[in-house]
This record gives structure tokens, C-alpha cells and sequence, in this order.
């Protein structure tokens, strides 16, 4: 489980039992009542915004959380096996490694991700960093298409700038981003041939897409991270920070288009987040209060019981446990199915492009 | 449309200092004259003039042996007779001794809280100027400095009003009126967030009008704090025990203040729970179009945003009316159409 660390929470009780309370409705009331359960909040987007980079987008929310992404690509030599014979040499690539039959090697991609106010040794953006490039390489298109011959290979560097404070939790956002900047991105054209030094195209024209596009055929696209969280029998995606608060669980789901059809998607890799919510206060009930007229509990035991017993709903009381698996099914049928959430997040953001 | 993705917004407006394509070095005189017709924005640091008929007034300063006039923050110049001053974009609260703020205690000390009201500082809250619950007047003893976090507790809301400033400009509340004191049944809104991105600060609370008020609506009666430092509590109207005409002041303090320190939320319908989020989410689209929030405005705009879902409903299917994506949308439909009925 990946830690929360984004800013604690400061709300009061009453607060977190109000929004709580108003998310647990059938349907669900949001802090932005213009949203209904499956909206994402509005974005500004734009890509090519780095001239020296590759790839590069840029995503605005309308919370006014800003996130930036260059990605670099340099040429890079393989280091060689000291292998006996050529056959064995793919053999045995396979079996250290286990890729399958893939070329590629996880080490090609590197990623760092920073955040304002967090050293980038910091849990919060090592985690990010870890959870962003595991969705990117679970699929093994793109480390495969890093490589150029034997002795060469594109080394890809991904670098993600979160530049305003992490309001809500941003992984959604660094993911969109990135999947923005990585479908944008460029390479050069090869044009030698097979185990010669490489040479390239210098005419930025001819460039090829690291993630080309065939016209009229599904072609894979980078992975994009969804965030979904649980609120009573409530599944609501996209959380602001202030929803997050009162969330019982947390699901980062990254996945990409389907492989086989045109609609839906697949799951790619999926991490339970942990919610903010563990660490707040409990609320303290008025028959508990000596301000209110209420008896302290002469003891934490006792305090604990008469938690227990109280059915009352007005007081916040943190969530504990996780997700329950008709939950946890119910959230990936929403992003997976066709014309679910994945769809319409990979196809809004393929829109730009277009557009 | 549950993902709306916008391309970027309209590029900025040329520097005040850009050169212009016709500009000869002969003819630079903007020095010598601020341009008013300009809506650019300065920065801290640039120099505004150096011409020493116009005199330094609020967010500038003249540096030592220079004549000079620097600005000291980002925002827009303002020209009054030969005074120039720039009004920053965004600004902390400046807090005033009477104002009403609402604010969140964010730590507890032995005698005293402290406050965030959006201030540079925070403020300071005395255990001595908190009413005890019952009304009680006493002196304040070492049991309720132990007892400190049953009156308040760090993360809680709370209306007070500025008692005094200290020298460093830092604020002391009060919260000695049944008015004041611990917010609960609703949900906090700021008007200046974090961020700085698309929703641009230019509206805000204004001063000097009727800040606490209820707003009828059809599912019940709703009370809107408005303090004067943006930030915003709105919540169910409570009303006041039955029988308050025939006892006198000081049982009338012990009637209410039994839930004076609650942190325990009344139960809430449905219904008033989405009213309460939809005022809510109207101030914020109200800010996003940079107007001034204040209860006239208010009212209006949450009437006029009833109607306009009524009329989506009645027509069916979404998209009838023509409007925006989210609160921003929704606000601006709602101007549109008062400023139509204003004009017709």
C-alpha cells in the first residue's frame, strides 16, 4: 500500500461527517454538485510546450494544481554479455532478464518525479515515481521499441514536475500528463543499418512516434493512472482533496487501450492508495464532551466501548479496513467496460492531439 | 461530458516594458509616464518610473538615494491624481479590529489557541475570551487550561470577530457572543486557494455588508457565514430554542450553548445537504468569474441557478441549456440571463 503523504488533513469532525455523510447519498452529492460520480474535474492541457525536449506536455486543473512533463530520449550503449556463442547470448538474455522475448530491459526508462516541499528522496514522490513507471513498462511494447541494435538502445528519461503544492493527491494528474507527453513524443528517424553505429535522420519530419499511430488500426497507447475511491457503497472517480479525506479506500488503476477491440480498455496494473481518512481524529460525541453536557469516559477501554455501542451518524468516526471485493470488481468493470472511464480519459486526451 | 479537456488559456497580455515594433530608442517614453490604459500586470522589482512628479503609494517603495519608483508586488498600477499605487493580485487578509473572520485552529497552546484566518500571521485566540459552556462567568482556572481541547481542538471551525492587533500586526479574537463560536451541520469554502492557475483571485467578500445571513431555499433554510477574510462556512439553519421570549439573558446563553463546543453534526436531510453544497459550489464559480461575493449576489445567483436546473429538468436531457462545463459554467448562465433581464 502506498502512503498518503500529500499534507494531512485538516478538517474538523463536523466537517469530514458532513462531506462524508453528503457522499454516501444515493447518488452521490460532491463538493462540486455540477459533477456527478464518474466526472473528472476540468483541465486546461497542452503538449510540445518544451522545445528541447522530445515529448512534453502540460496539464492545468481548475483547482489551479499544474503539472509538467519532458521527456528526453538519448542514445545509449548496451553493455555487452560476455556470452560464448550468439544463440545462447538471446537465450540467456531471456532467462536473467524475463522479458519473454522482448529486447528491451525495465532499466531504459527512468523516471523521477518532483514535488514542492518534498525532497525527491521523500516517500511521496519515490512512490509516485515507482507507481507511474511500473504502469508504463507492465506492458512491453514500449521498452521494446528502445531498442535500436545490439550494441544501442534509446534510454528514455521521463521527467515529471508537479508545479504547484499537491492539493489532492496527484497521481492521476502525472499520469495524464505523462501519457500526454509520451504520445507526443518523438525519435528520430534510424538510418543505418542493423549492428552499424547508429545514424540518424536529421530532418525532425521524418521522426517516428514512440507510440505510432496507424490509421484506422487500435494501436497501444501509455498507460493513464485513474484514481477511484469508496465512500459507503459509493464509487466516485477523480477525487478532490477534500473528498479524499473521507474516502473508506483508495484505488490507483492504470490502464491502457484494449489490444484487442476498439472500445474498452485493460488493466494494466492496479495499487490500493492509502486514504487520509486512517489519520484523522475520531469526532468526539456530545454525551462524551464535559463541554456539551456529556461525562468523559473514566477510561481509554471505556471511551472505546461506548464508541462502539453509539449508532448515532452525526459524529466522524475515521473508516477502517479496506475495499470489499464487490467493490474493488465494481470499479474495474467501470473503467474497463466499454465506454467506461479508461475509454473516455484515453480518448479525451488522444482528442487533443487531433485538435 | 465526464472528462472536459480545454486547450490552454488566451496567452498573456504583452509586458508593460515590451519593446513595440515601432519604437525607436528616441521616442522610450513610458519611463516618464506610467500608461493608465494599460491592464498589464507589474512585478516585484520592476521599475515603474523615475519621473519625481508622481508620489509612491501602496505596494511601491523608492529604493535609498534613488528617485525611483519600484513596485513591491504583482498585480495592476492604479493612478490616483499623481499617486501611483499597484494593487497586488493576490493578497493575504489584513485583519481590522471589529471584522467577523471565520478561522481553523491549527494549534493549541496552554492558555491560548492559534488561528488561521488567512492572515500573514496567525491569530491568537485567549482562553479568556471564549464563552464557557452554560455561561458561566468565572475566571478561567488551571482545570480549564487542562481541559483546553474540549473547547476547541486543532482542525476545528470557528466564527470569531478581531478583538485588537498587536504591533506585528498579528490579530486576537473573541468569540464572547452567542453569534461566535464552533461551526458544525456544513461544509468550509475559501476563496483564495493554494493555487493561482485558472481561478485568478479578482472577486472576494466585501466588507461592510451584512455577513451572516440565511437563505431560503426549498428544502430549508440555510446559514451563509461569509467572513471577511474569504473564508466561507455554509450550513443548516439552527433555530433557536422555542421558548426564548420568557427567560431572561442569562438562561437564553445556557439554551444554546449546550451544543456551543459540539462537534457532533445534527442530523442533515438530503435535501438541504445538496443545497448547502450547491451555494457552495456557486461561490466558487462566483469567484472563478471574478465578481464580488456578497449576499445580494448570492441570493441572486442561487435563485437564479434553481430555475436554470429546473428548466434543464423540465426540457430533459442535459445540454438544453446552453452553458459551461461546471460551476464556472453554471454561474455564468445564471449572470447572463440577470444581466438580460436587467437590459429588457
Amino acid at each position: 500500500m502506498a502512503p498518503q503523504q500529500a499534507a494531512l488533513v485538516n478538517l474538523s469532525p463536523a466537517e469530514l461527517s458532513f462531506l462524508r455523510a453528503s457522499l454516501a447519498q444515493t447518488p452521490p452529492i460532491r463538493l462540486d454538485v455540477t459533477k456527478g460520480p464518474r466526472d473528472f474535474r476540468s483541465m486546461r492541457a497542452e503538449y510540445d510546450v518544451l522545445p528541447g525536449a522530445n515529448g512534453s506536455a502540460r496539464i492545468a486543473l481548475e483547482d489551479g494544481t499544474e503539472a509538467l512533463v519532458g521527456v528526453k530520449a538519448e542514445v545509449e550503449k548496451t553493455p555487452q554479455r560476455p556470452a560464448s556463442g550468439e544463440q545462447e547470448d538471446v537465450e540467456m538474455h531471456d532467462e536473467e532478464v524475463g522479458e519473454g522475448a522482448g529486447k528491451g530491459q525495465n532499466s531504459w526508462v527512468e523516471m523521477s518525479v518532483e514535488v514542492p516541499g518534498f525532497r525527491e528522496d521523500d516517500s511521496l514522490p519515490v512512490f509516485l515515481a515507482s507507481m507511474l513507471k511500473e504502469s508504463l513498462l507492465a506492458s512491453r511494447e514500449l521498452r521494446d521499441r528502445l531498442y535500436i541494435n545490439r550494441r544501442f538502445h534509446w534510454k528514455l528519461y521521463v521527467d515529471v514536475l508537479l508545479l504547484s503544492p499537491a492539493l489532492s493527491y496527484p497521481l492521476a494528474l502525472l499520469s495524464m500528463t505523462t501519457h500526454l507527453a509520451l504520445l507526443t513524443t518523438l525519435l528520430p528517424a534510424l538510418k543505418s543499418e542493423k549492428d552499424e553505429d547508429p545514424l540518424f535522420d536529421d530532418d525532425w519530419d521524418a521522426a517516428v512516434a514512440l507510440y505510432p499511430k496507424a490509421a484506422g488500426k487500435s494501436t497501444d497507447k501509455p498507460p493513464v493512472i485513474i484514481l477511484a475511491m469508496a465512500v459507503g457503497p459509493n464509487i466516485i472517480f477523480d477525487p478532490c482533496k477534500e473528498e479524499l479525506a473521507v474516502a473508506d479506500a483508495v484505488l490507483a488503476i492504470a490502464c491502457t487501450n484494449s489490444a484487442s477491440s476498439a472500445t474498452g480498455a485493460r488493466i494494466v496494473s492496479i495499487r490500493t492508495i492509502d486514504p487520509p481518512s486512517h489519520l484523522t481524529p475520531p469526532g468526539i460525541p456530545n454525551s462524551m464532551n464535559s463541554a456539551t453536557g456529556g461525562t468523559v469516559p473514566t477510561s481509554s477501554t471505556d471511551a472505546l466501548t461506548q464508541r462502539e455501542l453509539l449508532a448515532t451518524s452525526g459524529v466522524w468516526t475515521p473508516p477502517r479496513g479496506g475495499m470489499k471485493r464487490t467493490l474493488v470488481s465494481q470499479v474495474t468493470k467501470m473503467v474497463v467496460e466499454s465506454g467506461g472511464v479508461a475509454e473516455e480519459v484515453i480518448s479525451a486526451l488522444a482528442a487533443i492531439e487531433v485538435g | 461530458m465526464p472528462v472536459s479537456i480545454l486547450p490552454p488559456s488566451a496567452p498573456l497580455p504583452p509586458r508593460r516594458d515590451a519593446p513595440a515594433d515601432d519604437d525607436s530608442d528616441v521616442s522610450m517614453s513610458d519611463d516618464d509616464l506610467p500608461t493608465s490604459q494599460t491592464k498589464s500586470i507589474v512585478t516585484p522589482g520592476e521599475h515603474i518610473t523615475s519621473d519625481p512628479q508622481w508620489m509612491r503609494g501602496h505596494g511601491t517603495y523608492v529604493p535609498a538615494g534613488h528617485t525611483a519608483i519600484i513596485s513591491t508586488v504583482a498585480g495592476h498600477m492604479h493612478k490616483t491624481n499623481k499617486l501611483l499605487s499597484v494593487q497586488p493580485l493576490r493578497a493575504r487578509y489584513q485583519p481590522e479590529i471589529g471584522d467577523l473572520v471565520v478561522g481553523r485552529i491549527v494549534g493549541v497552546q496552554t492558555k491560548k489557541w492559534s488561528v488561521d484566518i488567512a492572515a500573514p500571521m496567525l491569530a491568537n485566540l485567549p482562553l479568556s475570551s471564549i464563552n464557557l459552556p452554560g455561561g458561566i462567568l468565572r475566571r478561567r482556572t488551571a482545570v480549564d487550561e487542562l481541559n483546553i481541547r474540549t473547547f476547541f481542538s486543532e482542525g476545528d471551525l470557528l466564527v470569531a470577530e478581531v478583538q485588537s492587533l498587536h504591533q506585528d500586526n498579528t490579530a486576537s479574537l473573541h468569540t464572547r457572543s452567542l453569534k461566535y463560536g464552533k461551526l458544525r451541520n456544513g461544509l468550509f469554502t475559501s476563496l483564495s486557494g493554494a493555487g493561482g492557475g485558472i481561478l485568478s483571485r479578482r472577486g472576494g467578500v466585501v466588507r461592510s455588508r451584512r455577513q451572516v445571513f440565511t437563505l431560503n431555499t426549498a428544502a430549508g433554510e440555510i446559514d451563509v457565514v461569509l467572513g471577511v477574510n474569504g473564508y466561507i462556512f455554509i450550513s443548516k439553519h439552527i433555530r433557536p430554542a422555542t421558548s426564548v421570549t420568557d427567560v431572561g439573558i442569562n438562561r437564553l446563553e445556557e439554551a444554546v450553548s449546550e451544543t456551543l463546543y459540539s462537534s457532533q453534526n445534527d442530523e442533515i436531510k438530503p435535501a438541504v445537504m445538496r443545497e448547502i453544497t450547491r451555494v457552495s459550489t456557486l461561490i466558487k464559480g462566483l469567484v472563478a468569474c471574478g465578481m464580488r461575493v456578497d449576499e445580494d449576489m448570492i441570493v441572486k445567483v442561487y435563485e437564479g441557478a434553481v430555475e436554470l436546473e429546473a428548466e434543464e429538468r423540465s426540457m430533459g436531457g442535459a445540454g438544453s441549456v446552453d452553458r459551461g462545463i461546471g460551476a464556472k459554467g453554471v454561474v455564468e448562465a445564471v449572470l447572463g440571463r440577470l444581466e438580460v433581464e436587467a437590459g429588457g
